[in-house]
């Protein structure tokens, strides 16, 4: 042993750390190779007039509206009307949880009406991230309430609103493959009422941390 | 970020010893009464009223850049938004701070200071903001009671437009700037590297490579970039120094300034693959320089390649944050003309710098930082010998930093822009100047150095 490794060690001009460094840079470029940026169905193309504000939402919220990180919501696929709604809402600061206001209330401020409806069609037109499968216990109990609500707790079922696949339906949103993380997020503020909404802050406010999570783990498998 | 050298005792030291290291650019003691320590870079109030958006969009805590923040910066520093985008892109930054050495300096931590615990200040004004449609700019002037001067300080401006390749996201540019790596947008690189603020006046090691901010200020370069599909960031560029009228115009005395010879190439390549809430970074930078000693013509140049490794992994979640920053910078020193002038003994020399750090953030607000610091290279009588008894530049240890920022989701009503850090530094050295006791051969410990730095950062 002492003698193999002396021999490797034989060139050693100088400790210069220039293979691991290399070894990792590597490393980084074979994992980039199989990874995860820009997969996924192709995009809509972008209307010409609100290309340049599609590049700025695209910062966060990912080339055609496929976000990689839960901070910010898939928007692809996403219902028109909910989303004129929410980007409305930030405009106009009635919309207060606080990733909103540290985001959306800039972003959204200058919007005019005609570009918001143009942003919310390219963004519907989107073809949407599939869900994530999955079989957890979290998921089925997730689906359980989804499905049927929680009648003892005034939960009604998600699905006569949202669909049954989680699709949306006009002002109520698309949930299907949306981050659990971010669901978890909204569930929480529509229950602490930081962001504003009759309906949802009766449905949610009598959810515990694990149901929360649950609905979210079974809506990001849709 | 060693960039100022030991402000010693007696100032005919002093001299000596800035002309012995000042020789070979990148080993510099006393660098930094010309190339300026404290270098913060920042949350620009400036960019959250372009914007509209709270300052924790762009940075995690501050002034780590997040995703967001790196394609602000890649884009030009164009993106607006905000209702207050037509104010003038003017913005301000105020640093008192107060500094304690483990053992005082006798004849004052700098020319007007005492032996030690000492107050100072530095303040800076800014320019940040879209300028046209695809062109935006980040221009900072600075003031600093240490040594009580007005400087030109870092500078990026930019041009950035964005296209397809591939059927994806091409975003190109090219940047003007001042500095090497002040326009790149990770924080592993030297420009934006930590410690994000640090004393100056306290002694710092005397070795530092070149890209590690001896040239800051003191050069123009022209970096064009691509950044494609969000995973590949490419750069290549070049510097050229400043005539010593034009630093001197800027606030930057040239006396000590090593100039380049020509144009000194740069490059930088970086991958950074993100999932979930995570990024990684993994690139390589550096530069290459023809150097004229303390722009003293006649023995000829001398030539200074820079090879550096970073990497970069970012988590931000919506109550914790990590981020861990690795470089790696190896020093190749053709010193043949410093030895022609008797400036160092060797016709080659090297040094290898390797900084490590990583950081908590709970809420955007209390942040937790550990960095740790090895600076390693060939001895040198001439080069080292007036500050380290073994005439040898390796330093290492570790620098801790408590923050509390309670801003970064938002100021005060009367002015939501108001950024703010309080931050406790203690940097502790295992080696100082070449050994950990009697390091100068007068019996000083590398302990002896220490410090302790507080500090107030505003930003409005």
């Amino acid at each position: 042993m002492t003698e193999q490794s002396s021999a490797q060690g034989g060139g050693r001009a100088d400790p210069l750390g220039g293979m691991p460094a290399l070894a990792l840079f590597l490393t980084a470029l074979g994992l980039a190779g199989c990874g995860g940026a820009g997969q996924g169905p192709q995009a809509v193309a972008v209307p010409p007039d609100v290309a340049g504000t599609v590049h700025v939402c695209s910062s966060c919220h990912g080339p055609g509206g496929r976000s990689i990180s839960s901070t910010f919501p898939r928007l692809a696929g996403q219902q028109k009307d909910y989303l004129i709604a929410q980007l409305t809402a930030f405009r106009d600061h009635k919309r207060a949880d606080p990733h909103a206001q540290t985001y959306m209330w800039g972003m959204a401020a200058r919007l005019s009406d005609p570009t918001i409806v143009a942003l919310a069609a390219y963004y519907a037109a989107q073809p949407p991230v599939p869900g994530t499968p999955d079989n957890s216990p979290e998921a089925a109990a997730g689906r359980e309430i989804y499905t049927q609500g929680i009648p003892a707790a005034n939960v009604p079922a998600c699905m006569v609103c949202h669909g049954g696949k989680g699709e949306g339906n006009s002002a109520f949103p698309r949930l299907a493959g949306q981050h659990s993380a971010y669901i978890e997020r909204q569930l929480e503020a529509f229950a602490s009422n930081a962001r504003a909404n009759e309906i949802m802050h009766a449905n949610s406010k009598n959810l515990t941390a694990e149901q929360i999570r649950d609905i979210a783990a079974y809506v990001r498998s849709l | 970020m060693f960039g100022k050298g030991r402000v010693s005792e007696a100032a005919s030291k002093f001299s000596a010893i800035a002309y012995a290291v000042l020789s070979v650019a990148p080993c510099l003691v006393g660098a930094a009464l010309y190339i300026l320590d404290i270098r913060p870079v920042h949350a620009l109030p400036s960019y959250a009223r372009q914007t509209g958006q709270q300052c924790a969009a762009c940075h995690n805590g501050f002034p780590e850049l997040t995703p967001y923040g790196r394609l602000f910066k890649l884009n030009g520093y164009t993106f607006t938004g905000g209702n207050y985008s037509n104010w003038p892109p003017l913005a301000m930054m105020a640093i008192p701070n107060f500094t304690h050495v483990a053992q005082s300096q006798p004849g004052g931590l700098a020319p007007g200071f005492g032996n030690n615990n000492d107050f100072a200040f530095t303040g800076s004004l800014f320019y940040g903001g879209k300028i046209f449609d695809h062109v935006g700019a980040f221009i900072q002037g600075t003031y600093d009671q240490v040594p009580n001067a007005i400087h030109w300080d870092n500078t990026d401006i930019r041009y950035a437009n964005t296209g397809q390749l591939s059927d994806h996201e091409l975003v190109y540019g090219v940047s003007l700037n001042n500095n090497p790596t002040v326009n790149d947008v990770w924080n592993s690189t030297p420009a934006w590297g930590y410690p994000y603020v640090a004393s100056q006046l306290a002694p710092t090691p005397a070795a530092s490579t070149l890209v590690e901010g001896l040239l800051a200020q003191q050069v123009l370069g022209l970096n064009p970039y691509i950044y494609w599909n969000r995973l590949v960031y490419a750069e290549v560029g070049g510097y050229r120094t400043l005539s010593p009228w034009s630093l001197s115009a800027l606030g930057i005395p040239p006396p000590g300034t090593s100039s380049i010879d020509g144009l000194a190439p740069s490059w930088r390549l970086a991958l950074e693959p993100a999932w979930g809430n995570n990024t990684w970074e993994v690139g390589t930078f550096g530069l290459a320089a023809s150097l004229v000693p303390q722009r003293i013509g006649g023995a000829g140049s001398n030539h200074v390649t820079d090879v550096g490794f970073d990497t970069q992994y970012e988590f931000l979640g919506a109550r914790d944050s990590f981020s861990l920053q690795a470089r790696y910078i190896l020093e190749y020193q053709d010193s043949s003309a410093s030895q022609a002038l008797g400036l160092s003994s060797n016709s080659f020399n090297n040094l290898h710098s390797l900084h490590l750090k990583g950081t908590y953030y709970y809420k955007q607000m209390i942040g937790l930082n550990v960095g740790y610091f090895n600076i390693q290279g060939s001895s040198d009588p001439l080069l080292y010998g007036d500050v380290s008894a073994n005439n040898s530049p390796n330093s290492s240890g570790w620098i801790f930093e408590l923050d509390y920022i309670p801003f970064n989701y938002g100021g005060p009503a009367f002015w939501p822009w108001l950024n703010m850090k309080l931050g406790l530094q203690y940097i502790r050295y295992n080696k100082f100047d070449g050994a950990s006791t009697n390091y100068d051969g007068a019996g000083t410990n590398a302990s002896a150095n220490n410090t302790l730095f507080a500090f107030a950062w505003f930003a409005f």
